[in-house]
């Protein structure tokens, strides 16, 4: 399909959106590093588990839209950590939490015309 | 003749305003927005599209209750609706089998989705409307 405006038209619509998106983002992030602090310090519970798990979801549904497809199978994977009590080991959360956040920010760093969507 | 009209469903607001971007300047549709399943079966009976992407995954009524209400609708009953879900492969049959036209998967590429959209509804060779 020939794409009906300029790429670069396109792809500054879609920065736009970022923009108003990260705050958004950010705060799903946090939601799900508050999860992990309380279960380092071994004060986790349901609720804020099922937080962290929805927010992981939303973020693994949207951030390849933004060009961050890497990031999107992090918080895919930090999901599933989620999901499964056999698997949720706060010490490798910690470090796929550390490579997200890391993933989301040097995005903020990059030209957005350099942006590529898979 | 006017561009085909596609109604997005989804209780994220991020992937609704990607969603509209991709599918208008991308695809050259108009493109109509609900926030919740209510709202999108108000909008549907209103509005008439002709598809609808609908997210799986929303508080309330979900994509599957949507789904079922659009599909219980004489009004709404034959417009294709394409399921947006992050499960595609266990869930895909059971979509299709309750009525769905077809499922993406989310995170969707928003220079690929009109592609996509048009290849599951049959639209590449008719092009779209107004072109």
């Amino acid at each position: 399909m020939a794409v009906r405006q300029g790429e670069d038209q396109v792809r500054a619509a879609l920065e736009k959106v970022w923009m108003t998106s990260k705050p958004e983002v950010l705060s799903r992030l946090a939601t799900i590093e508050r999860f992990l602090a309380s279960l380092e310090s071994g004060n986790s519970n349901n609720a804020s588990r099922l937080a962290a798990q929805s927010a992981a979801h939303r973020l693994s549904g949207s951030l390849g839209m933004f060009g961050l497809g890497e990031a999107s199978t992090c918080a895919a994977e930090i999901e599933s950590m989620l999901l499964h009590d056999d698997s949720l080991q706060a010490e490798k959360m910690a470090e796929l939490l550390r490579d997200l956040r890391n993933m989301i920010e040097r995005r903020e760093s990059q030209d957005p015309g350099r942006i590529v969507h898979p | 003749m006017m561009p085909r009209t596609v109604l997005v469903i989804d209780d994220e607001r991020d992937i609704r305003e990607v969603a509209k971007t991709s599918l208008e300047l991308v695809g050259g549709f108009r493109v109509i927005l609900a926030d919740s399943g209510e709202s999108g079966l108000s909008l549907a009976q209103d509005a008439r599209p002709d598809a609808i992407i609908l997210d799986l995954m929303m508080p309330d009524l979900d994509g599957r209750k949507t789904l079922a209400g659009l599909k219980q609708n004489t009004l709404t009953a034959e417009i294709p609706v394409i399921i947006l879900t992050a499960k595609v492969q266990s869930e895909k049959h059971e979509l299709l089998a309750n009525g769905a036209a077809g499922v993406l998967v989310k995170p969707f590429n928003p220079m690929e989705l009109p592609d996509q959209v048009c290849e599951i509804l049959g639209w590449c060779h008719s092009k779209r409307r107004g072109e």
